[in-house]
């Protein structure tokens, strides 16, 4: 049981080894033209993460503005969907077959997304126009 | 109004570290657990590539070779679940209770302002014990829940206690869809 045990621990601090060393490579590879992604999760990651930082940097800019109204949220899905959309077509140019067709890489991670955008937008602005 | 608007960010913070904490320490690191969550996510990735290898004139044995991974997969997702739902029960009970005193404490009170009129679909949750007709005022609910939505998401990801993606295909176990939904036809 023990021995099981330590057999589980050991192939998990391989794959936490592994995946160290291999986040740097990744960021590398997401910022060079073109790259070559064996692994679909690694660029899927890059997508969920940039869509993050999008929602946030958005948030930030729309609250300072301020932005306001339905039409703040339509830009924000226009400007998120457009940029990750331009990177995987133009900057990546990914096969999106291969990921399940680009609605599939559009909504990756678009919801967490979208969440932070909102918070960032209502905190900026509730902080920055209403004290 | 601003420190509030704050103060409800860092608890949903805290909550989400909490629970993941909580299941961290009552499900994630079991021996039990840990196991069928290799398990399942080798199969998964096994039954993947057999899928996308296979021809559209496929032999009876390949097909009984899938469909018995299939069965072997759906019996490991839904251990699993056994394994998660019990501390999964306690941790939603804690939370609920948790939720409700926090409600109390920010009962009509304003804590942001939407820079956006919300539908009214939503305006029963941005404006929940609020008083006034004012809709761009925001109550603790809506806030903790898209705070929540979005921090506790990314944790899970950042810690490694996400499924994997080719899990999530497959079908989460009990509550996600279920594997003989995407069986070979």
């Amino acid at each position: 049981m023990n021995k099981n045990y330590q057999q589980i621990r050991a192939a998990q601090q391989k794959l936490l080894k592994d995946k160290q060393s291999n986040e740097i490579s990744v960021l590398k590879k997401a910022f060079t033209r073109c790259s070559q992604w064996d692994d679909k999760d690694e660029f899927l990651d890059v997508i969920y993460w940039s869509r993050q930082i999008i929602g946030i940097v958005a948030g930030i800019i729309w609250g300072l503005i301020p932005l306001k109204g339905f039409f703040g949220i339509i830009l924000f899905v226009a400007v998120n969907a457009g940029i990750i959309y331009f990177y995987f077509m133009n900057f990546q140019k990914i096969d999106e077959e291969e990921y399940g067709g680009s609605w599939e890489l559009t909504k990756e991670g678009f919801m967490s997304s979208f969440a932070g955008f909102l918070v960032m937008w209502i905190i900026i602005y509730t902080g920055v126009h209403h004290t | 109004m601003w420190a509030d608007t704050i103060l409800i960010v860092v608890i949903s913070v805290c909550t989400a570290l909490l629970g993941e904490g909580l299941i961290w320490l009552l499900v994630y690191r079991t021996e039990k657990y840990q196991k069928l969550k290799i398990e399942v996510e080798k199969g998964s990735k096994k039954l993947e590539r057999r899928r996308e290898g296979m021809s559209d004139s496929l032999d009876k044995q390949q097909k009984k070779k899938i469909e018995r991974e299939e069965e072997r997969l759906k019996n490991n997702n839904r251990d699993m679940s056994f394994v998660k739902m019990k501390s999964m029960l306690a941790i939603g009970f804690v939370f609920t209770a948790l939720l409700g005193m926090f409600n109390s404490i920010f009962d009509g009170r304003v804590v942001a302002f939407l820079p956006f009129q919300p539908i009214s679909l939503v305006q029963n949750l941005t404006h929940r014990n609020l008083p006034g007709e004012d809709y761009t005022e925001c109550s603790f609910i809506f806030l903790y829940i898209l705070s929540t939505m979005s921090i506790r998401q990314n944790i899970q990801k950042l810690l490694g206690f996400a499924p994997s993606r080719v899990v999530a295909k497959q079908g989460g176990g009990l509550f996600g869809p279920n594997v003989t939904g995407q069986q070979f036809k």
